[in-house]
């Protein structure tokens, strides 16, 4: 009942505006902004959206805005470093509950947020993933704050547990006043706006992206007397490793010449192994375990072919990368991924072990017989693609109609979240947002803003950080000391 | 492109993001969430059916309730011990015939337990509890009349909770050992050690074999079940009914919840089911990967 209603109010809101007003003015292009990616997820951790996070805010620093990142802290990993390019890091002492997530109270988050807010200007908060505590936490202060905030999800959700009904109510309190979503894929884009009844005229596309220099093909790392199917994933029930434990037998006993290349870590490596170990296969097939970032296209290259057999999945960069290094992908018709590589560059399967038996047989027929394209015509290809001052550009353009858009004052944002996430839950929420509002008070009159230190800008327009002559670079050093000297407060 | 470009012109969209498409990143086209789909694979529920299903929730609600008639009888020293081991003995002998008939109709394929299998687990069994039963009824001595009660209630309750309904396999180890638990209480509050055996064979046949032979009549005479369940029913409330009429109000009124009034709810609000589904799901693997470990 809910989600028909929920149904019917996402169409509503799409036809209201597409019949409706049009586009209103983009805001000045030129314009900086001072961004704040806030996510629990952050080097020293590796995954899409860390990097995510890092390629983009590299970016739009080379586009003179200014950035800081702010995450918790991991282990001794906390107060501020600075990464290439003056990209501050804050790394904010916060209790982790789960899977790197911080614990959240609503409240306790926001003295740290504010006082970085404050300090380095912030005029946009940029929030990543919807699994991040900390993201939510930060946009539910900015709103309190008037700050304009931007929201990227990364990842895909169901609809029919317990759970993910819990989790879609809190995506649908923290985005109901949220000015802009981005997501990753068009499938993405679909998912969140039933989840958290959007308007989806709010909500923009902007895939994830590679750097094609990173992933370059080099087939003489190719044995020739083989074909190397290399499969990189964390060994987990939702990246389809048991149709891996499936698929591994059936196609090593009809091809003898066939290898497998497995990189990556997790629970269900122990599969892998008792297949392994079953079928007498310890010469060809090799698991690899967790690889660092650098070293995955070392891997990719010694491959012909890549193999994804994920259950869900709302971009997928590594059938890009494995692509980007000149491999046949293989992959399974879930999620985003459909949308990602055109059809001659993948062979799209059924998440079942025959259909990507099926389909993995057929890529190497064509790999015996020659007829695929060469390595090198396939990076071409893929190179143009997806690129990371592309992803930033579009960012941009979401920064700069976001900053044109008023932040709902207090009584219009009780009134939202009441009409729009339930009189129970809307309610609670619009309860904690008031206590959100006095608690900031309380701070403001403890800590008035003016009398807050502004940081020392590292990016953006008024950037002190300088490469270029040894002049400037002893100046900023200085520059820097200074702001580190200030900023011992964390 | 970002968001609120100029407006597109007369190219299709596409739902790809390998190609550049002349649309705002924020535009929604007409084929935006086409491929959701609501209910698929949605069970419709016929109301006697869901009734009949209920009834074995109802019968073993009855079991317990049976079980503790037959507590209350020893307790107050109305029904020897003698005579109730008897009876046992003569039900267990039945029953195991039954269970060896409708046996021999389906599973002959597999490999079928013997004879003395059967009779060498029973007699070791029985001979343990015969045993161990001046024991058993001295096991609680120290503990309060009040705590044995309510853990006996408590344990009762999640054997009821715990048990194995829909597949069809003996009673799962959590529900039995729950029940076990509530038995070994219960009979260490009864007179004598004889009386402790006999509440604990007691207690064996009907929460551990008893299930498995309505097992095996569901899948083989499910018309003869559904008879077994109402007269599973019916005894249960007749025979706490002599022992205290409040009682059998109270599982009437919840037999008749469970097997009347829950069903009928179930199906009235199966029209309300609204579950949307689209590619965003998760896959799930339907084939059975294990048997490329076997």
């Amino acid at each position: 009942m809910g989600q028909r209603r929920r149904v019917a109010a996402v169409n509503n809101l799409s036809s209201q505006h597409i019949s409706g007003s049009p586009a209103e003015v983009v805001g000045d292009s030129s314009r900086k902004h001072n961004i704040c990616m806030v996510s629990d997820f952050f080097y020293p951790n590796m995954g899409g959206v860390e990097s995510h996070i890092y390629q983009l805010s590299q970016c739009l620093i080379e586009k003179g805005h200014k950035v800081v990142i702010a995450t918790h802290a991991y282990g001794r990993r906390k107060g501020i470093r600075y990464l290439t390019n003056g990209l501050k890091v804050y790394y904010l002492p916060l209790q982790v509950m789960y899977n790197q997530s911080t614990a959240t109270t609503c409240f306790h988050s926001l003295p740290l947020l504010r006082c970085v807010f404050v300090r380095e200007r912030i005029t946009v908060v940029h929030a990543h993933s919807s699994f991040s505590a900390m993201a939510h936490d930060a946009l539910f202060h900015a709103k309190t704050m008037g700050l304009n905030t931007v929201f990227t999800d990364h990842s895909l959700f169901g609809f029919a547990d317990v759970s993910s009904v819990l989790t879609n109510k809190l995506l649908t309190v923290s985005l109901c006043d949220t000015n802009h979503i981005v997501c990753v894929s068009y499938t993405s884009k679909e998912n969140t706006v039933l989840r958290a009844v959007l308007n989806p005229e709010i909500v923009s596309v902007i895939p994830n992206a590679v750097d094609p220099t990173d992933f370059t093909p080099d087939p003489s790392q190719r044995p020739n007397d083989r074909i190397t199917i290399v499969v990189i994933s964390r060994l987990v029930y939702r990246k389809g490793i048991d149709l891996l434990g499936g698929i591994i037998p059936e196609l090593c006993l009809k091809h003898p010449d066939l290898h497998f290349l497995i990189g990556g870590e997790g629970p269900k490596r122990i599969v892998l192994e008792e297949v392994r170990e079953k079928y007498q296969l310890h010469d060809r097939v090799r698991l690899l375990g967790a690889l660092e970032h650098k070293d995955v296209r070392g891997v990719l290259v010694q491959g012909h072919i890549f193999l994804n057999t994920s259950l869900t999945e709302a971009f997928c960069m590594a059938i890009v990368e494995g692509a980007s290094c000149g491999l046949q992908v293989v992959s399974t018709r879930v999620g985003g991924i459909p949308e990602v590589l055109p059809d001659d560059l993948i062979t799209l399967c059924e998440p079942t072990v025959r259909s990507l038996c099926a389909g993995l047989e057929e890529v190497i027929a064509r790999q015996r017989s020659g007829s695929v394209s060469s390595p090198a015509s396939i990076h071409a290809r893929v190179q143009k693609l997806y690129t990371w001052r592309n992803v930033a550009e579009r960012t941009e353009k979401v920064y700069d109609r976001v900053a044109g858009e008023e932040v709902l004052p207090l009584d219009r944002r009780l009134r939202r979240l009441r009409s729009h996430c339930g009189p129970v839950a809307g309610s609670i929420f619009a309860f904690v947002a008031v206590i959100d509002f006095l608690f900031l008070l309380l701070l403001q009159w403890l800590l008035p803003d003016r009398v807050m230190d502004v940081a020392v800008d590292a990016t953006g327009p008024h950037g002190q950080w300088r490469q270029d002559t040894s002049k400037t670079r002893s100046h900023s050093k200085c520059a820097m000391k200074q702001a580190a000297k200030t900023e011992m407060f964390l | 492109m970002g968001p609120d470009s100029a407006p597109g012109p007369a190219v299709p969209w596409q739902k790809v993001l390998w190609e550049h498409q002349p649309f705002p990143d924020n535009y929604v086209d007409e084929r935006f969430l086409e491929e959701l789909r609501r209910n698929v694979g949605i069970r419709q529920y016929q109301y006697w059916a869901v009734v009949k299903e209920a009834g074995f929730v109802g019968q073993q609600l009855s079991c317990v309730a049976i079980f503790i008639t037959l507590w209350l009888y020893m307790e107050q020293g109305l029904l020897p011990p003698e005579l109730l081991l008897l009876t046992s003995l003569v039900c267990a002998l039945l029953g195991y015939g039954l269970h060896q008939a409708l046996k021999s109709q389906v599973e002959s394929s597999c490999e079928p337990r013997t004879y003395m299998a059967d009779l060498q687990s029973a007699s070791i069994f029985l001979s343990f509890t015969f045993g161990f039963s001046p024991v058993l009824k001295t096991l609680t001595e120290s503990v309060s009349t009040d705590t044995v009660y309510a853990m006996s209630a408590v344990m009762l309750l999640a054997h009821l909770v715990a048990f194995p309904y829909a597949q069809p396999s003996p009673p799962g180890s959590l529900s039995l050992n729950a029940a076990l638990f509530a038995s070994v209480c219960l009979a260490s509050r009864l007179p004598g050690a004889l009386h402790t055996f006999t509440m604990l064979s007691c207690a064996l046949l009907v929460f551990a074999l008893w299930p498995c032979l309505l097992k095996r009549l569901r899948a083989n005479a499910p018309r003869q079940f559904t008879g077994v369940c109402v007269g599973v029913c019916l005894g249960g409330v007749g025979g706490l009914g002599s022992q205290s009429p409040a009682g059998a109000v109270l599982l009437a009124l919840a037999l008749g919840g469970v097997t009347l009034l829950c069903p009928l709810l179930l199906v009235r609000l199966q029209r309300h089911k609204d579950n949307i589904h689209g590619p965003w799901d998760e896959a799930e693997i339907h084939e059975d990967i294990s048997r490329f470990l076997q």
